[in-house]
């Protein structure tokens, strides 16, 4: 009977759409929120220091300090999710991440070296966090909807500060950088919107 | 071996109607290894063989989180994977915790490629 078939047609695209999502849920990558917490602090720090009236001037080489930093210290944070660890040796999703995530960061170290040498360090701020959010964006492919949610954070932000005034860069990449690492960090590992293993 | 599929195309059925039955008959093993592909079609080992499809290992935790589901029930599909050949299971210890962790076999990935073909043929057929 015709209506027999269609129910049939239904089960088989119902469980094509189960293998499908075991199939992603195997691929994604447990982000912990222990990694977005302490690259906030480091931001937050590194924002700090800048916003310092003696140190103002130095603000460019503490956040180039400061990024490889929270880049290294997220890294290890990362490295000890037992997911990761095979996930990264072994599998195609930990390739996804990354090819996600640094091309975005790879474009954004050839800017800042572009800008610093035509003497345009006021767009680096702004820069920083929009193709930071891009990459978020792009990596949020193999992790949770959550990281897609910071990315556009930080995409938002980057906006403001490439047409806001310089005033506000600083203060924007500590909000970023700092703030928003830390709050979603805190959402991650309360499990709110993603999960953490 | 093989055999060639017993027919249940209704005798009302169209030539065209006919041929699309065929066409997901002939995907659907009534040999004697239908048995263990009968095994892949419970959902949460087809899950299982999904996940390890994509990944070239998950430990037991991994996939306990994935599909929500408790150890017992988790190990009892996993052991009957298992047993059939389609997955394998080590052991071992990482920071002085045991550790499980499955991968899936040839035989293991063939049986989900036929699963996968037999899926296709039944959408073909009903929609094409």
């Amino acid at each position: 009977m015709p209506a027999k078939i269609v129910n049939l047609d239904l089960h088989a695209i119902a469980t094509l759409r189960y293998i499908r999502a075991s199939m992603d849920g195997a691929g994604s990558v447990a982000i912990p929120g222990s990694a977005g917490i302490a690259m906030g602090g480091i931001g937050l720090v590194a924002g700090a220091l800048s916003l310092t009236p003696n140190l103002a001037r130095y603000w460019l080489p503490i956040w180039l300090v400061a990024a490889p930093l929270a880049a290294i210290v997220g890294a290890l944070l990362l490295a000890r999710s037992g997911s990761i660890t095979t996930f990264v040796a072994t599998g195609t999703p930990g390739r996804k991440l990354a090819l996600g995530l640094l091309p975005s960061l790879f474009a954004g170290a050839v800017i800042t070296a572009v800008l610093w040498s035509v003497d345009r360090t006021n767009a680096i701020p702004g820069t920083w966090l929009l193709l930071y959010g891009c990459g978020l964006i792009s990596a949020s492919v193999s992790t949770t909807a959550i990281v897609a949610r910071m990315g556009a954070c930080f995409t938002g932000l980057g906006l403001m500060a490439l047409s806001g005034p310089a005033l506000l860069h600083i203060p924007l990449l500590a909000l970023g950088f700092g703030g928003l690492h830390i709050l979603f960090g805190i959402l991650i590992a309360r499990g709110a919107h993603g999960h953490e293993t | 071996m093989a055999t060639k599929p017993k027919s249940r195309t209704p005798a009302t059925a169209t030539a065209r109607e006919r041929r699309k039955l065929e066409t997901v008959a002939a995907t659907t093993r009534d040999d004697a290894e239908s048995k263990f592909d009968r095994l892949v079609y419970e959902r949460v080992r087809l899950g299982i063989m999904s996940a390890l499809a994509v990944r070239e290992e998950m430990s037991f935790n991994e996939l306990k989180g994935l599909f929500d589901i408790s150890d017992g029930n988790l190990g009892g599909h996993a052991r009957k994977l298992e047993d059939a050949g389609y997955i394998t299971c080590t052991k071992s210890f990482e920071d002085r915790r045991p550790r499980t962790a499955y991968r899936i076999t040839e035989p293991g990935r063939a049986a989900l490629n036929r699963y996968l073909d037999h899926v296709e043929a039944v959408i073909r057929a009903t929609r094409g």
